[in-house]
């Protein structure tokens, strides 16, 4: 398929927080990574809940440390995604975050090469802004890597 | 309780030709699968007094239909919101209606339009839900989840892009033999090896066909199916799994899919297992989908689909036929409403030169991920 590269796909997909996710997104815009975590049994939930999945307890976000592990990952090659369909080559990982085993996020993994990504790489996450919009998201960085 | 499904038969099938671009709506095109599926059991729209379909967008509902047909009044409509992965229940809805008296003869349909395509770039918009933590990331369509299974299921268990080309490689070469199917150029694996990249580890080859159509099935009891034309096929059970809420990315073991739950369930609501059944159509939105379902449901151990397809095992003449219309890959994407018309017309003994030698149970997978489900349909009762 041809890439669109009008201004209409210049931008990637911008996120429509709601009262259960707004808390991250208030996270990442004060520079912190945050993810929403039962008061009651300390469970974390992604994607977020008002209440726990588990024990009905009320949610908070909380600071997470920001490292994690590749679980898993993609090599987008094929335009697909408005305000990346010049931007092919790139790598997207399922990062387990250090928290709690099973914890993901999805986020792009920067600073590598993508034939140098493999599942169980530890990565970091750092915030970037997001074009077209006022948000900002993490991406992750091989620990250790500049 | 019994919970088998087999008081219920499937009595007609109907379907459009399937096209890149039909030019056609949705509802025009449902309204004619649906009639052909009651010509094919000699039913007309005044018998029919159940209507149901799934779908995400672009579909026609139920209502709509029916009276596109001539319907006069139609009493159970129901309109499932889903996609692969309510398939199973979907027919299976249709199934305990007749079953509970709540309706007698019901069609079910799924129709895609070309206002509906998966693979198309999508933008700009703005993404709620679980998406919003993925599309900024440019993380959004169906290939690109599917390919993450793919890539912890390479990492753990060894399985390679060769594998996945021998599914590839011999759906199309069944689809050769499919008159109604959209890709019936045969390729090798060295086609398959050298097609493009779309998100690694998938290849083009990889992904199923998107198409214009409409298929449609006519659910009535077994009863009524004695005194209709053709050789009734049996609903002998069906199972569905949904953990996760349907996430794709807390999924918790990615070498795995729903059918690593509903496997067992199906199993033991109906005594069978995967070396009882002849026909296997297996849900193939993706050929890594094939691999993980096919391991869930036991006909091989993980990680030995490529030597189980390159043994010849999943052909004529081996252990099972997998997908003998060459499924969604090859025949095209129907979002599995096909595989069914494929069971029953193999069941029948009516596929022609792709039949399948002495078919009498046919397992008929829907979805993908997280979520999906399973029905197996045979000749005759347990
Ligand atoms: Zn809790």
């Amino acid at each position: 398929m041809t890439a669109d590269l009008s201004e209409a796909f210049s931008f990637p997909p911008q996120p429509d927080p709601d009262a259960d996710s707004r808390g991250f997104w208030a996270a990442t815009a004060e520079g912190r990574l945050a993810m929403c975590r039962c008061q009651s049994c300390g469970l974390w939930l992604q994607p977020p809940l008002e209440r726990c999945r588990v024990c009905a307890g009320p949610t908070e976000f909380e600071d997470v440390a920001g490292t994690g592990t590749v679980y898993t990952f993609i090599v987008q090659r094929q335009a697909a995604v408005a305000g990346y369909l010049d931007k092919v080559p790139y790598v997207v990982g399922l990062i387990e975050l250090d928290e709690q085993l099973g914890l993901r996020l999805p986020g792009r993994i920067v600073g590598v090469e993508p034939g140098e990504v493999v599942c169980g790489l530890r990565v970091q996450a750092e915030l970037v802004d997001l074009p077209g919009g006022e948000y900002r998201v993490p991406v992750f960085r091989p620990l250790g890597a500049e | 309780m019994n919970r088998l499904l087999q008081g219920s038969a499937v009595v007609g099938i109907g379907r459009t030709k399937y096209a890149r671009a039909s030019g056609r709506t949705a509802l025009s095109m449902a309204a004619e699968a649906a009639r052909d599926a009651l010509a094919d059991c000699g039913l007309t729209p005044a018998d029919v007094d159940g209507f149901t379909c799934f779908g995400t967008s672009g579909t026609a509902t139920p209502s709509q239909v029916a009276h596109a047909i001539g319907v006069p009044d139609l009493g159970w409509s129901l309109n499932v919101s889903g996609g692969g992965n309510i398939v199973t229940t979907t027919v299976a809805g249709a199934a305990t209606a007749v079953l509970s008296g709540q309706a007698d003869v019901v069609v079910v349909y799924r129709v895609l339009g070309s206002e509906t395509r998966y693979g198309k770039a999508a933008g700009p918009i703005t993404v709620g839900g679980e998406a919003q933590f993925a599309g900024p990331q440019g993380y959004l369509v169906p290939p690109q989840w599917f390919a993450m299974f793919c890539r912890r299921h390479q990492y753990e268990y060894g399985s390679t892009s060769e594998d996945l080309g021998a599914i590839a490689v011999q759906q199309r070469q069944h689809a050769a033999r499919n008159p109604h199917a959209v890709g019936r150029d045969p390729i090798t694996l060295d086609d398959y090896l050298n097609s493009r990249w779309i998100n690694e580890p998938f290849r083009l080859f990889d992904c199923c066909y998107e198409v214009d159509g409409a298929v449609a099935i006519v659910v009535t009891s077994a009863e009524r199916a004695a005194d209709l034309p053709h050789k009734p096929v049996y609903l002998l059970g069906a199972a569905d799994s949904n953990r996760f809420g349907g996430s794709v990315d807390q999924w918790d073991d990615m070498t795995s899919m729903f059918s690593r739950d509903t496997a067992p369930k199906l199993w033991s609501r109906t005594g069978l297992k995967a070396s009882d059944i002849d026909v296997a159509c297996m849900y193939d939105c993706f050929t890594f989908t094939v691999m993980a379902t096919f391991e869930d449901f036991g006909f091989c151990a993980k990680g030995e689909v490529g030597d189980y397809f390159r043994a010849g095992r999943a052909t004529y003449g081996g252990d099972v036929v997998v997908n003998p219309h060459g499924g969604l890959l090859s025949e095209g994407y129907i979002h599995g409403m096909n595989h069914h018309y494929e069971a029953v017309l193999q069941l029948r003994g009516d596929a022609g030169e792709r039949q399948v030698a002495g078919a009498e149970t046919a397992l008929v997978t829907s979805g993908a991920g997280p979520f999906g489900g399973a029905l197996v349909y045979g000749t005759a009762t347990l």
